[in-house]
């Protein structure tokens, strides 16, 4: 009996009960039966009502009415579907647009590393390396013995945790029969403990097995899921990485993908210390692997700071351990040199790809006035139907509806437009972060998380709330009486209400010439690079990577010539080149190199770095890269003969000028390995397509005392890739092995340099097209109405004498003006936005005319468009029926 | 919905003051909800009007404020009738608010008696 609800019924029998009581009551006071049980009840009041009280009593009323609301909404939205459907579908264009390029950024630059306590994680940097050493990235890799210093101390960071990739790319791996590639990382036996990543299958490494090397995997869940379709027997198993067994042993937490964006690592294996397994698959320098080369500054370094200690803190007690590591190997600082300086970074997944911060940025301001442009289309849209039913509501009004019922019915039509838009833009940009993270060539997930979630959320909220409250002053600025006493023509022309549909047009036209200035901008600039002349003729040219074991140098030799004799007499095939450096792909092999014995003189601060690359002969035939003097490698160069080396236009121009520079002797900085220039080549790309051109010198692959891993570059005729499946059978029979690391077209090899640029401009096309269609739906649908509005004032101008043309003219006049009140606002708003984009742009000034002046064509056309249809429907007004109307 | 004479002299109760003599009335000993409607108003020389459909909103109220406890039973008339019957706790209310209302009606008396405007007044 513990204050049990009361049925309703029991309530009911209440009143029965009451009722007959009363009943009595009156009977004896001398009324009929019938009497009394009418007077009974007429006493009583009205029963529905009071049952009706106590229902609602103990219910949440405010729900239930919140549903009838809603039924109500559901249907009044469904008489008008047009204007319904417009606005999700435009509210799920510009929600989902920022939603998608949100979800980017948030992967790329908010998102934290799904480790434990990313915050006292940090990425060890260095601001240069000491003079005399090679590095992987000046600023984040570091020497063996650096490590080895900073792990050894436990002051300021514990663990110090080391990883390096075994290839620049992928390297060569088999777990069944057949040779596949994958991306796998080499790293200290503190990785997954010092991280804070779990291991749901398996172990993870130690720090014996790192001292150990022992020949163990952890696979990344990705992988796992992708490669192993999730066996759990996987465990215990061998996975051959670059031909050397290592036992399967765990499978790292789902989402941990390595801790570096941009690429999803597949396996780690720990430190190991084998020819076959070195740093970045480089193959031994002197015989020394990374980690007895001290000069070789190949390792990342992610750290935890010690407990209670501050960065600066850290920062403080290593630099002088991390200065006197720098050096071990070199020998003392030379003269003048700026020691390195030890500094402590962000261990954000793209902590080190600042370079993709700006163009998010920008990006993220397009679709914010997308979104803008969207919203204010939808609120117009709602207040232009709002008006129509101005009359509907003041018949409300008078029927007795409270203005709280309004106001709740404006808001559930918003709250059912916001999340039948916000739902369909959450599944836009799922499939949308899909393709992008396609079209940019990250690996890693950027699919919405929960902070993407809120931020939508927040943003549909806000929504919600404009479309529910804009058009309440319209709806409420009716009162009761006007249901009865107005026409179209009085109640409808409001001059305050229309004069801000035509700021808000003009606003919009204003933001539709920023969008399209930007977009034209880095379209042109996505042409530009796209047909920037590589200097080579890349149609028709394949490549791919090949990364043998090679126990001794003759045996490379041996090995390559013994390919490249196959591949070359493969039919269909042109000509075939090796190649250490793939071309096209960021990579450069740069140093300064000695000019007739010396180190050449440059100019104050100007660089002497040279790109180099190491490759067999027909390389510029292959290429299609003339050579400008002399003759290019041929095979009759080899370890026997003397040294040949050759060199581009720029490096002749830079260090051998005003003198044939073929006969000159060229070599390392080191003066260790010396060779006779042998012809000049005439300049063309080398890294990437937007670099400038730069000294250049080529070593021939039989020559120098050091082989490893090559990239082969075919010329064929017909289409490239089709002869990949019969070089991969040329390939097998040299190594079982042996993958094709990246096989692709070398055109879309050189393409992956300006991927982000392209990537950029597509989305920043698309957005500024998306503006134009916002735009025109809105104008079109303002002016729609306005004329609709004006019907009767058309038909009266008519009925006066006025003609169709004039009345037509009436109609673009207006939007004319808008027009060019936009442009007048948009063009200097668009020279803002192309000055913060000219670090983005390439071979386009920011004040590019054909851009601009295609803009505001392109506004304008949009503009008349929308106003056609409106026109050509106030001309055909019928002046009898427009006055018969009301 | 209640509708109300206008040629009628009774009174529209006051918010609040139906607890009071729901309390008031029930003082006396248990009774069912006709019986209270027509004690409060035969009480008050049919003065009061009370909606009935308030009245048992009110009885719910207060029996779910535990003021009052309630059970069905059988009338004098022998009708299937919910009874209610003060409790300990309503007893204690009903003392308070009594305390209350006196007040406020001697407040109100005050004012009103006290202030004539002479002005008003026609010879």
């Amino acid at each position: 009996m513990f204050n049990r609800k009361r049925s309703q019924q029991d309530f009911a029998e209440e009143i029965k009960s009451h009722l007959e009581l009363e009943a009595d009551e009156l009977k004896r006071e001398g009324l009929s039966d019938e009497d009394a049980h009418r007077q009974a009840r007429c006493e009583f009041g009205n029963v529905r009502v009071a049952q009706e009280r106590f229902y609602l009593r103990d219910r949440w009323a405010f729900f239930d009415k919140a549903l009838r609301d809603l039924r109500f909404a559901f249907r009044s939205l469904r008489q008008s579907p047009g204007f319904a459907i417009t606005a999700i579908l435009t509210l799920a264009l510009g929600m989902g647009a920022n939603t998608a390029v949100f979800s980017v950024m948030n992967a790329v630059l908010l998102r934290s590393l799904p480790v434990d306590h990313p915050e006292r994680l940090v990425f060890v940097q260095t601001s240069n390396p000491p003079m005399g050493t090679g590095t992987v990235d000046s600023n984040l890799t570091f020497s063996y013995p650096v490590y080895d210093a900073l792990r050894n101390q436990n002051r300021g960071l514990s663990p110090v945790i080391a990883y390096v990739p075994l290839s620049g790319n992928k390297v060569a791996v088999r777990y069944g029969p057949e040779p596949e590639e994958a991306e796998g990382d080499m790293v200290s036996g503190t990785f997954f403990s010092g991280l804070g990543v779990n291991l749901p299958l398996g172990r993870g490494f130690s720090e014996q097995d790192e001292t150990d090397h022992a020949a163990i995997a952890v696979l990344s869940y990705n992988y796992w899921t992708r490669r192993f379709a999730r066996e759990p027997d996987v465990l215990g198993k061998t996975l051959f990485v670059n031909g050397v067994p290592m036992t399967i042993v765990g499978i790292a937490a789902q989402g941990f993908e390595g801790v570096e964006g941009g690429s999803s690592t597949d396996f780690w294996i720990p430190l190991q210390n084998r020819r076959e397994l070195n740093a970045w698959g480089n193959p031994p320098e002197d015989g020394k692997l990374y980690s007895t080369n001290s000069t070789w500054w190949c390792l990342r370094l992610i750290a935890r700071l010690a407990p209670g200690v501050s960065r600066t803190q850290a920062v403080a007690q290593l630099q002088p351990l991390f200065q006197s590591a720098a050096y071990i190997g070199l020998g003392s600082p030379m003269q003048g040199e700026k020691p390195p300086v030890l500094s402590l970074g962000d261990a954000k997944p793209y902590g080190s790809e600042q370079k993709l911060a700006r163009p998010l940025h920008i990006l993220m301001a397009m679709v914010g006035l997308v979104l803008l442009i969207a919203l204010t289309n939808v609120v117009m849209l709602l207040m232009a139907r709002n008006a129509t039913r101005q009359r509907e509501f003041s018949l409300r009004l008078a029927l007795g509806a409270g203005r709280g019922a309004l106001l709740r019915l404006l808001l559930m039509e918003s709250l059912l437009l916001v999340t039948a838009g916000g739902a369909l833009a959450w599944a836009f940009a799922v499939a949308a972060t899909r393709i992008l993270g396609q079209w940019a060539q990250i690996e890693s997930s950027l699919a919405p998380d929960r902070t993407v979630l809120l931020f939508t959320l927040a943003a549909l909220a806000l929504a919600g709330l404009l479309f529910g409250l804009a058009p309440l002053r319209v709806a409420l600025a009716g009162k009761a009486e006007l249901a009865l006493k107005t026409s179209a023509a009085t109640s409808n022309c409001d001059a305050g209400k229309s004069r801000t549909g035509r700021i808000v047009v003009t606003l919009q036209l204003a933001m539709c010439v920023v969008l399209l200035v930007g977009g034209g901008l880095l379209i042109r600039t996505m042409r530009n690079l796209e047909n920037t002349p590589l200097g080579m003729d890349v149609n028709g040219l394949v490549v791919f990577g090949v990364k043998p074991n090679i126990a001794s140098i003759p045996e490379g030799y041996a090995l390559y010539a013994g390919l490249l004799g196959k591949l070359r007499a493969m039919p269909g095939v042109e000509s075939v080149t090796i190649m250490e450096e793939r071309i096209g792909a960021w990579w450069s092999d740069n140093s300064d190199m000695r000019v007739d014995g010396r180190l050449p003189d440059v100019a104050n601060g100007a660089s002497r770095t040279v790109r180099s690359n190491v490759v067999s002969s027909d390389f510029f035939r292959t290429l299609g890269v003339p050579v400008l003097a002399g003759r290019e490698f041929a095979d009759s160069d080899n370890v026997n003969s003397p040294h040949v080396g050759m060199i581009n236009e720029e490096f002749a121009k830079r260090f051998l000028p005003n003198t044939n520079p073929l006969g000159h002797t060229i070599g390392t900085d080191d003066g260790r390995y010396t060779m006779t220039i042998i012809g000049v080549v005439k300049d063309h790309k080398y890294r990437s397509i937007d670099e400038e051109p730069i000294p250049m010198a080529w070593y021939d692959y039989a020559q120098i005392p050091y082989i490893g891993g090559m990239n082969v570059e075919m010329r064929v005729h017909g289409d490239p890739l089709a002869i990949l499946p019969a070089a991969r059978k040329v390939v097998q029979q040299l190594d079982p092995n042996l993958p094709l690391i990246k096989p692709m077209t070398q055109r879309d090899q050189f393409n992956t340099t300006i991927s982000q640029q392209i990537l950029f401009a597509r989305l920043a096309g698309c957005f500024g097209f998306l503006a134009v269609v916002l735009v025109a739906t809105g104008l079109y649908g303002t002016l729609a109405y306005r004329v609709s509005m004006r019907t009767a004032e058309i038909g009266v101008r008519m009925a006066v004498g006025a003609r169709r043309g004039q009345v037509v003219w009436m109609i673009l006049r207006d939007s004319l003006l808008l027009t060019s009140a936009g442009v007048v606002m948009g063009v200097p708003l668009a020279m803002l936005v192309g000055h913060a984009l000219t670090a983005s742009l390439y071979g386009v000034k920011p004040l590019d005319a054909i851009s601009y002046v295609l803009a505001v064509v392109g506004v304008c056309v949009v503009a008349l468009t929308a106003s056609a249809v409106p026109a050509a429907r106030a001309a055909s007004v019928d002046p009898l029926k427009a006055l018969r109307t009301d | 919905m209640t509708t109300q004479d206008n040629n009628d002299d009774r009174i529209a109760l006051l918010q609040g003051t139906l607890d009071l003599l729901i309390l008031k009335t029930l003082a006396l000993g248990s009774c069912h909800g006709q019986g209270v409607a027509r004690l409060i108003q035969r009480q008050s020389e049919e003065a009061f009007f009370v909606d009935h459909g308030s009245l048992y909103l009110a009885l719910q109220r207060l029996e779910d404020k535990k003021w009052i406890s309630a059970k069905w039973g059988v009338s004098e008339n022998n009708r299937k009738a919910r009874f209610y019957t003060l409790t300990q706790k309503g007893r204690e209310q009903l003392v308070e608010k009594t305390g209350e209302w006196r007040r406020l009606a001697r407040a109100m008396g005050m004012v009103l008696d006290n202030h004539h405007v002479p002005n008003r007044e026609e010879a």
